[in-house]
């Protein structure tokens, strides 16, 4: 390896060749040897974006893992209880397919909710008595009764809120911030995600890490996840006897080797792990300082409920949120497992509900005295919706309810964002979309020009494609844009 | 404002007078034609000219006499100042009157007496216009912009016009801001000498007192005072003043116009003591010049070079907020050793930054000059800094700041009045600070330009009532749901007992709670006359052997038919019990599908 010229191509040890990538074999072919620039890779930016004035800085998604079920929480539907226990008619259903998990029940009867709801705020927004803390923020939300999506199944439609697509591999919308925007803050990932368990269901669903990975993108635009129990990331801290010093000399070391053989393969690849290893670095400095809550005020600790202390929760999650925000951290994205409600609705929905109604509330009330909620977009939902019609045995006291993609609740708040609005409109059964329908790639859209970003416009070029985060789709949600 | 016609006077009067300043010209033109003429005719060479002078004064003669009778017409529509009308129309008669005289002297050949009324004329006819300018455009018209020597040989009155203001806030209100608004707007029209609508704005007393249709500034709620509201109709509306085609006031005269009435209306009040809001505090600055100029954004492209190198030299975040616009974005938040001397280096960006965030950094009061001069600046973080009131005074100069956060300052009530001039500001974060929640409500309250707010709720409610009156709602009322069909309840049978013929659906009796159907009106008849018989062809026994209701034994003559089928109860009180609700008995009986039809 040592005596390897840099800049032969011959001399290229076969293991580096049989790593090599072809697309990267053809650039380099075609244009020589060593070609890559390093010194585009720290605090990178793309130079032509923002396209217009942003109204967001950043955002903070509150992913709800699962899909949480709108009827029984924000989509009010009085008249449901007069369909109580009767069949969903045809007329509603339309022949719409159904999950294989209730595709085998005999009949599906409406299951209308048991819960209470009542209107709050000067919006006037109707919500169930299971959000009181969400109530007190209404004001600031607006609420999009009309999302849909295309998948049926957690996975794909997880993968379609993350990347644009149900098919894994294409880039999650945090990386193409981080790539398109770069950060503002050099000693943290511009993309960060954390992760809680519900008291709903503890293990359902699984998230996999590449739902904030970085798909075709230079790979140090993946999201950076802060691991929910114990450090939250692993081996931050120096090993016994080595002192930040030395480790800088070792990264100096480690990163001139690299740059060697980034010089003589060209793999991009080695360009971002040189970025990662100086990130690591940095974020031995910065992440003690980040997750040190112990100058927190209690005032400002009980704003986000009993179980902020605990790490690992929801409510630990969001102040950790705030914090990040503060840092200057583009992307901030929570998701909160536990949502899956197919039995035991009910006692599940109070359990989820208690995990997040207050840190959520806390959240936004934090931002907004800080004046943080002017330049931050918060966007609070699952991946789906759930069905009006009851999965297993409907009693008084129980039902559960299988995935239903065609019509569920999400809400925006912040940056840019007409607080106390509720656009669109559901059938009484709460099935389908009678007014204003939202895509995901709406939502994307949306999200990306409030970042000051055109989705039009932020692409990259991949197989012989030029790829964006709406594909060939996405309409800007203007109705709740102040 | 409106003139109010005297009822005297016929229309058609008015409509001709309002010819006499178009005629005017005319006989003025050949007066002064005629003179020329007479003038050069004098030079041997141009003595033919004098041919013309015929036809001139005839002309002349029928001009001037029109003139003056529309003149005597348009001075029955009053709203003229008396004494000046009254010279005005003697001198306009003596014209007409030596036109006649002239042509009579010509006639008769008397040429020395023919030039004199002449000359005689011209000069009443200089006069005569003088007068008439006066009243149309104001007495001191010709002599406003004259050279100070001739106004003080003329006798007019030589009150330097309002000195000019250094300090804004030490201006009186009426005298220097008011007054010089109406009389470059409305004393035009509205003075001592041409009193239109009767209204005199050229004294505080006069205007006060109001015109003819009552007072038009209501003390303290400019809302209400038609002096305001007459300047905000659209051009096009009769009432709008100043006329259409006259200067009209700027929007920033406006707003001074209705805060000075808002305040009171008083007479010797400064700028200072009325405590203008923002918007006025702008337009006063602009009014009188010392509002700081626009400050244009350099090219981005030239300052390229030097945001790189500041960033890293401070370590902080420039970037330019889009590619679209010249606007810079500083974030200095996320270095925590940025301070007074870090901000100071800022300076060869000033023109373009918009957004600054100093939120947490070392920054002082001393140091905060420097945030003065960003006058482009809509956002500004200064929350988690030792900043105090003292350091406000630079903020409350940045006029296009939207956006300011004070949180964890020491900012105070006091401090908060500092920012009275931020005319443009949106938000304001001062959790944390010692502004009293009471101050701050106070502060909001009085910083909003109440009037403009009020006169859009106005235009809002204007609009509806448009949308209104051009929507046609029509009501056709509710869609009646069709009346259900008639149907005969179905019998125990299908074929005629007295024929064996299918039975007629119309055609059926009820005999003990039995529906029998019949093949025609005939054997209806026959089986009123004696069922016995034909009931027993029928096959009506029950489908049940216990009663549904009490589980006892059927009796056979208790028996009701539903639906085709005969049902038996045990008694008179369950076939009643049955009647008044059969769905839960035929629930009983699994008849469902019969309870659901």
């Amino acid at each position: 390896m040592q005596d390897s010229s840099p800049h032969s191509f011959v001399s290229i040890p076969l293991s580096s060749l049989a790593s090599l990538s072809r697309r990267t074999f053809l650039q380099r072919s075609a244009a020589g040897i060593g070609l890559a620039a390093l010194h585009s890779l720290v605090g990178e930016s793309r130079g032509a974006l923002p396209n217009h004035t942003p109204r967001a800085k950043r955002v903070i998604y509150l992913f709800q893992s699962g899909a949480p079920s709108q009827m029984d929480l924000f989509d009010y539907k009085p008249r449901l209880q007069k369909f109580r226990a009767q069949e969903l008619p045809d007329s509603i259903r339309m022949g719409q397919r159904i999950t294989t998990m209730t595709s085998g029940q005999k009949s599906f009867p409406v299951a209308p909710s048991i819960f209470k709801f009542a209107q709050h705020g000067n919006s006037g927004a109707w919500l169930s008595e299971l959000l009181p803390h969400t109530a007190e923020i209404v004001d600031d939300l607006a609420f999009i009764k009309t999302m849909h999506t295309e998948a049926i199944n957690h996975d794909p439609a997880i993968t379609f809120f993350q990347t644009g697509s149900q098919i894994a591999g294409r880039p999650s919308i945090g990386s193409w911030m981080a790539y398109g925007l770069g950060s503002e803050n050099r000693d943290l990932p511009a993309y960060v995600v954390l992760t809680s368990k519900g008291t709903g269901r503890r293990d359902d669903q699984p998230l996999y890490d590449r739902l904030w990975g970085s798909g075709f993108l230079p790979t140090q635009h993946q999201g950076v996840k802060f691991r929910n129990a114990g450090d939250p990331v692993l081996y931050l801290s120096n090993p016994p006897g080595v002192d930040r010093e030395t480790t800088r000399e070792m990264l100096d070391d480690v990163n001139a080797l690299n740059r060697i053989q980034h010089e003589a393969v060209g793999d991009p690849e080695i360009a971002a792990r040189i970025a990662q290893y100086e990130m690591a670095f940095r974020m031995q400095a910065s992440v003690p300082e980040l997750t040190d809550i112990s100058k927190e005020p209690q005032p400002i600790l009980d704003l986000y409920g009993p179980e902020v202390r605990t790490p690992g929760t929801y409510a630990a999650t969001c102040l950790l949120a705030r914090r990040l925000a503060e840092r200057g951290v583009r992307f901030i994205q929570l998701f909160h497992m536990g949502w899956d409600h197919h039995a035991n609705l009910p006692k599940a929905l109070r359990g989820q509900c208690r995990d997040t109604d207050q840190p959520t509330a806390g959240l936004i009330a934090d931002l907004k005295q800080r004046g943080l909620l002017e330049d931050t977009l918060v966007v609070w939902g699952g991946e789906f919706g759930r069905t009006v019609y009851t999965q297993g045995t409907l009693t008084p006291e129980n039902y559960g309810r299988d995935h239903h993609p065609r019509c569920f609740t999400i809400w925006m708040a912040g940056a840019g964002v007409r607080g106390g609005v509720s656009l669109g409109e559901t059938d009484d059964y709460c099935y389908n979309i009678v007014r204003d329908p939202v895509h995901v790639h709406d939502l994307h859209a949306t999200i990306l020009h409030l970042m000051g970003v055109d989705h039009l416009k932020l692409t990259y070029k991949f197989q012989g494609r030029w790829f964006r985060l709406t594909d060939v789709a996405g309409n800007i949600i203007t109705p709740i844009i102040a | 404002m409106p003139i109010a016609t005297p009822p005297s006077v016929p229309e058609i009067v008015l409509f001709l007078g309002r010819f006499h300043p178009l005629l005017v010209h005319l006989p003025i033109g050949f007066l002064c034609l005629l003179g020329l003429l007479e003038a050069l005719a004098r030079f041997p060479r141009l003595k033919p000219l004098a041919h013309g002078r015929g036809v001139i004064l005839g002309l002349t003669l029928a001009a001037a006499a029109f003139t003056a009778a529309c003149g005597l017409m348009l001075a029955q529509a009053g709203g003229y100042d008396a004494a000046l009308l009254q010279s005005h129309q003697w001198a306009g008669i003596a014209v007409a009157v030596g036109c006649l005289l002239a042509s009579f002297t010509h006639w008769r050949g008397l040429t020395r007496a023919y030039y004199g009324s002449l000359i005689v004329t011209l000069a009443v006819l200089a006069v005569a216009s003088h007068y008439g300018g006066s009243i149309t455009h104001g007495r001191d018209y010709l002599t406003q912009y004259a050279p100070e020597p001739i106004r003080e040989l003329l006798g007019e009155e030589t009150a330097p016009a309002p000195a000019k203001v250094a300090v804004v806030e030490e201006a009186v209100v009426f005298t220097q801001v008011v007054q010089p608004i109406l009389k470059a707007k409305c004393a035009g029209c509205h003075n001592a000498d041409k009193l239109k609508g009767g209204l005199r704005v050229d004294t505080l007393e006069a205007l006060l007192q109001g015109g003819q249709s009552g007072p038009v500034i209501e003390k303290g709620d400019a809302a209400k005072s038609r002096l305001v509201n007459y300047l905000h109709l659209p051009v096009t509306d009769d009432k709008h003043m100043p006329p259409a085609g006259k200067p009209q006031p700027t929007g920033d005269e406006m707003a001074v116009l209705a805060w000075w009435i808002d305040a009171g209306a008083p007479a010797d009040k400064t700028v200072a003591e009325l405590k203008p809001p923002a918007r006025v505090t702008r337009a006063l600055e602009t009014m009188f010049g010392t509002a700081e100029p626009d400050m244009p954004p350099q090219k981005l492209a030239d300052l390229q070079p030097g945001i790189e190198k500041l960033s890293a030299e401070l370590s902080v975040s420039i970037a330019p907020l889009s590619q679209t616009e010249p606007w810079l974005a500083c974030n200095a938040s996320l270095n925590t050793n940025f301070g007074d001397a870090e901000l100071a280096k800022l300076a060869p960006l000033k023109s373009n930054l918009r957004w600054l965030d100093l939120g947490g950094t070392k920054i002082t009061d001393a140091g905060l000059a420097p945030v003065s001069e960003l006058r482009n600046l809509t956002r500004l973080h200064l929350e988690r800094t030792a900043v105090t009131d003292a350091g406000l005074a630079c903020v409350a100069k940045l006029r296009n700041l939207e956006y300011l956060n004070l949180y964890g300052t020491a900012t105070s009530d006091a401090g908060l009045q500092q920012l009275r001039r931020l005319a443009k500001l949106q938000k304001l974060y001062l959790w944390q600070t010692k502004v009293t929640p009471d101050a701050a409500k106070a502060f909001a309250a009085d910083i909003t330009d109440k009037q403009q707010l009020h006169r859009w709720r106005q235009e809002i409610e204007d609009i509806k009532a448009k949308i209104r009156t051009a929507t046609l709602d029509i009501n056709v009322g509710a869609q009646l749901p069709p009346a259900p069909a008639q149907v005969a309840a179905k019998p125990v049978n299908d074929k005629c007992p007295v024929t064996g013929k299918p039975v007629d659906l119309a055609k059926t009796v009820t005999h003990e709670g039995k529906v029998i159907a019949f093949c025609c009106d005939k054997c209806v008849a026959c089986f009123q006359q004696n069922p016995k018989p034909l009931l027993a062809k029928l096959n009506l026994t029950p489908i049940n052997a216990k009663c549904p209701v009490t589980g006892k034994d059927v009796d056979p003559a208790k028996t009701v038919s539903h639906e085709g089928k005969v049902i038996g109860f045990c008694c008179d009180k369950c076939v009643a019990c049955f009647k008044q609700d059969p769905k839960p008995i035929l629930t009983k009986l699994n008849l469902q599908a019969i309870a659901t039809k």
